[in-house]
């Protein structure tokens, strides 16, 4: 009798402890500094899995790239005309910007400001996290070609995030707008100080401003080389809004990533010189 | 075993496509999540148990694979097989719309669960209209695609059943 008993509530028994289980490898997952760890069971899945995804996105890119030429014809043509005024326009800052590069690399010598030099590596993405919340990209590159984790990745608009796993020839890109990504950030011409926050939507909330900053929509925001991450002066995004924060003690922004981070298809890892390829 | 092992594989097929393939058939921002339906067609063949068990293992492999904190898909996708086990007593399983109606349902309770577990460990602070209108899009597109998953993967699970019983 007390063994049917048992059989019969066996499931809500089983299911209760699972309940435990799970709650406790989230809490765990929580309190790991990136709010993710695998260990070496999630690495050898992502062994066996990296290269059928990769095999996969490669064909998914083909019929892509088909379907657009078949789709895009009459408006790249115009697009055409205006990248050639736009070749024309850049060639000619491009000019002006070399000699202020020159003039900044004398200043730059003179106050021997010793900045870290990166490498840069291109990577192709190779899977994407299709839950909404969370925005993390599979890469196919990684500690083979000497991606490391907390390596920036960029694209030619903007930041895109830092590597956060990485094995053999695959590595996972945490996005900027990942709720588990905080970047020091600089704004505007007053260069304030503040945390750019992901919120898994597509803005990323700037915090902590001082409530005397001046701020509009439209200001630049910019990496401010603080942390061990990323490196100064890299182009996060764009101001969109400001607002009073929490008790008005800081003011907030709203910052519209300055790179595409919906149609990520190739992208540029910044490896640390004298990081080696692991073979 | 071999019905386990054909589970392994077939969940690895899934995971890889919602990484590369699903990721741009998006409606609205929003990407299918077939595996809910597997998780639900062994709930309601194999009861609560079986359900949540597989559930959970689904869901790990599929928190390990999308980058997301470990343990939230664990916990919503054993919640699936569970309540799924629960209603397969219930529900009748021939009925034409019953995996539409089925998958929507328990697809919505994924969310809700999944949603509900990353914000009480701090990690999704949005506003909660956008996480009812993930659940609704989300809900609606899987029982759209329920219907030809549902009867392919109920069929291959008799012949797994019958291959099982014939070999003893």
């Amino acid at each position: 009798m007390v063994l049917d008993a048992f059989a019969r509530r066996r499931q809500f028994v089983v299911f209760i402890v699972l309940c435990i289980l799970a709650l406790g490898v989230l809490t765990t997952q929580v309190r790991s500094p990136e709010q993710r760890r695998i260990g070496w069971l999630g690495v050898a899945v992502q062994v066996v899995l990296a290269p059928m995804a990769s095999g996969l996105s490669r064909i998914g890119d083909v019929v892509d790239r088909g379907w657009a030429l078949i789709t895009e014809i009459g408006r790249l043509r115009t697009e055409n005309r205006r990248l050639a005024a736009e070749v024309a326009r850049l060639r000619e800052e491009n000019a002006q910007l070399q000699d202020a590069a020159q003039e900044a690399q004398r200043l730059r010598s003179l106050m021997a400001v010793r900045q870290q030099s990166f490498r840069t590596v291109s990577a192709r993405v190779i899977g994407r996290d299709p839950s909404h919340w969370f925005n993390t990209l599979l890469i196919d590159r990684g500690p083979r070609d000497g991606v490391r984790r907390n390596d920036p990745v960029v694209t030619s608009e903007g930041l895109v995030g830092h590597v956060i796993e990485a094995s053999g020839g695959w590595a996972r890109v945490l996005l900027v707008l990942d709720p588990r990504s905080a970047i020091g950030v600089l704004v505007g011409r007053s260069r304030d100080a503040g945390v750019a926050e992901g919120q898994g939507q597509p803005m990323l909330r700037v915090k902590y401003l001082s409530r005397d900053a001046e701020i509009q929509p439209g200001d630049q925001v910019v990496t401010a080389g603080l942390g061990e991450i990323y490196p100064r002066g890299l182009v996060v995004g764009t101001v969109v809004d400001v607002s009073r924060g929490e008790g008005d003690l800081f003011r907030e922004a709203l910052v519209r990533p300055a790179a595409d981070l919906n149609h990520l298809e190739e992208m540029v890892i910044l490896v640390a010189e004298g990081s080696q390829a692991s073979r | 075993m071999i019905r386990y092992g054909a589970y392994l594989l077939l969940v690895a097929v899934g995971l890889v496509l919602e990484m590369t393939w699903l990721g741009r058939a998006t409606i609205v921002g929003v990407a299918p999540d077939p595996l809910v339906i597997f998780v639900m067609v062994v709930g309601l063949i194999h009861g609560s148990e079986e359900g949540a068990l597989v559930g959970a293992g689904v869901g790990l492999l599929q928190d390990i694979v999308t980058g997301v904190p470990l343990g939230l898909g664990m916990l919503a996708d054993q919640v699936v097989g569970f309540v799924a086990g629960l209603g397969g007593g219930v529900v009748y399983i021939e009925s034409v719309w019953m995996p539409a109606v089925s998958a929507a349902a328990l697809t919505s309770l994924r969310v809700g669960v999944w949603a509900l577990a990353a914000h009480l460990v701090g990690l999704l602070g949005g506003p909660l209209l956008e996480v009812v209108r993930v659940d609704l899009v989300t809900a609606c597109y899987n029982g759209l695609i329920a219907i030809p998953i549902y009867h392919g993967l109920r069929s291959l699970d008799r012949a797994l059943v019958r291959f099982h019983e014939e070999s003893r």
